[in-house]
């Protein structure tokens, strides 16, 4: 079991404040909002887990006057400060359309993305004759599991474009082009566009070797 | 990739250098002196990526490089060596390709080197069989998307992107083998579009397949204002899945380094590139630059 404050990365000594400081800035880093259908999201919710139940016992143990040292049980999971939260209306696939017959295969295609069983959901839609406004969100999200982010953009706007009213495909294509809106970044703003000076970078290209390799690839 | 020198501390600036140094003489020590000609930053992220938590106390010599003073590097470590196997292969493999696109003159350089290379290839694919493999195979489906004039920059991107998500493949952990796959994977998507974008003009002068070109129907070389802003954001998608990979695992101490390329210098490279103020040098030029300077 780890120390609370370790998980936090604060000392024993900080104060509430830096505490809820040092709680929130992990607590944004790890954010459901972060892993929005993220390979990786299993992982981010485990820490974020983590993160709270070692916040609370932290402010349980202040509460009370005292500190447990390490005997607090984990495994909680509650969030606070509206961390934590669930996907909202953008989670889980869930099918919102219902067609007769061949519905079924989009719906296997939903659970197979959902498991992360990509190959699978992918050779569900390659045989799914209809590329209607659902079959092309969820190639999208298939396209954005795989990493292929501009193919998964080009469908997402295809599902949009097909129905426009449908809050599911608007979100997923609003997450992905709002990517450099949302995205954790520890100080500063997040995107290539928005990045300081280039020259800062160039100037110092050589300064580090005086000798060194030369590829096609290295840039 | 490029280490963002100036936005490190000193003591960060002389860790990465250390590595560098020390995949240097574990090419070295492992396939010979000729085999120090592929060492890159890429290769030297690549090793690092693959190193533990903490740093081994350095050793120091001189070389070719420094023969006078002597430099600290790293001592041999399964991470040094597994990047300095892995290094060979994928060199090699770039050779052979860079000797099958180009005519019989301008691929000299490229026969040369790797006549030279071909023991250490031998040896590396001799230790590392299935990531050998694995970069043949993928480099021929590359060959294949172009041959095929391929206009997915994802389907290109993703060959190149599969050769480096492969090189963690031999991770024991599987939080941090699924950690590393998703960088290395995504790190490989960003390389390959941004020396795609870096190739635009040349490639569109001497007529070559650039997936950047096709996607976004660039004829002549240069970018429209919509197309440059839509490969920014596709490059920071990987960015950001890269970002999102890296704070799940604990890379202890070179945290410092490595959130500042994935934050800052990934951008940096990116943003000049599309301003098309970043050209890679030729090595004669680097040469003249060193002397120089």
């Amino acid at each position: 079991m780890n120390d609370p404050y370790q998980i936090l990365g604060v000392s024993e000594n900080a104060s509430d404040e830096e505490i809820k400081k040092a709680y929130r800035e992990l607590a944004r880093k790890y954010h459901p909002d972060n892993y929005h259908d993220n390979p990786l999201e299993d992982l981010a919710q485990e820490k974020m887990k983590e993160i709270n139940a070692a916040y609370e016992q932290i402010t349980r143990e202040r509460a009370s006057g005292r500190r447990s040292g390490s005997s607090g049980a984990y495994g909680g999971g509650a969030s606070y400060g509206g961390y934590g939260g669930g996907y909202g209306s953008y989670g889980g696939y869930q099918s919102s359309q219902s067609y007769s017959g061949q519905a079924s295969v989009l719906q296997q295609a939903r659970i197979a993305i959902n498991t992360g069983n990509i190959s699978r959901a992918e050779a569900l839609l390659a045989n799914y004759p209809d590329h209607n406004a659902e079959w092309n969100f969820l190639r999208g999200a298939v396209c954005y599991r795989r990493g292929w982010m501009d193919e998964a953009l080009r469908y997402y706007r295809t599902a949009v474009q097909m129905d426009p009213g449908n809050a599911e495909y608007r979100a997923a294509l609003d997450y992905l082009e709002g990517t450099d809106d949302t995205a954790y970044h520890p100080g500063g703003s997040f995107g290539t566009m928005c990045s300081g000076n280039p020259c800062l970078s160039l100037c110092c290209l050589w300064a580090l070797c005086n000798g060194g390799g030369y590829w096609w690839f290295c840039c | 990739m490029r280490p963002p020198l100036e936005l490190l501390a000193p003591e960060e600036s002389s860790r990465f250098r250390r590595a560098y140094c020390g995949l240097c003489h574990a090419l070295g020590e492992r396939y010979g002196p000729a085999a120090r000609m592929i060492l890159n930053y890429d290769f030297t992220y690549l090793a690092i990526l693959l190193s533990e938590r903490t740093e081994p106390d350095p050793l120091r010599s001189r070389c070719v490089s420094s023969p006078v003073r002597k430099q600290a590097y790293q001592p041999a470590s399964p991470a040094l060596e597994l990047a300095a196997d892995e290094s060979v292969i994928l060199a090699w493999w770039q050779l052979r390709d860079g000797v099958a696109d180009h005519g019989f003159w301008k691929g000299t350089g490229y026969r040369a080197a790797s006549r030279v290379l071909l023991g250490a290839y031998r040896r590396a694919a001799e230790l590392r069989p299935d990531f050998d493999r694995h970069v043949r195979d993928c480099l021929d489906e590359l060959s294949a998307l172009e041959a095929e004039q391929c206009p997915s920059m994802d389907r290109a991107a993703d060959t190149f992107a599969r050769i480096l998500q492969s090189a963690a493949a031999t991770v024991d952990d599987p939080v941090r083998r699924r950690v590393l796959e998703q960088m290395f994977y995504h790190l490989g998507r960003w390389i390959y579009l941004v020396d795609a974008a870096d190739d635009l003009r040349e490639d569109a002068a001497a007529g070559r397949y650039n997936p950047v070109a096709l996607r976004y129907g660039l004829t002549d070389g240069k970018w429209t204002e919509e197309s440059r802003q839509a490969f920014a954001k596709t490059l920071d998608q990987s960015v950001h899945m890269i970002a999102t990979a890296f704070e799940l695992w604990d890379f202890g101490v070179w945290r410092p380094l490595l959130e500042n390329t994935v934050y800052t210098a990934l951008f940096a490279v990116g943003r000049a590139v599309l301003e098309g103020t970043f050209r890679r040098r030729s090595p004669k030029r680097r040469e003249k630059e060193t002397q120089e300077g």
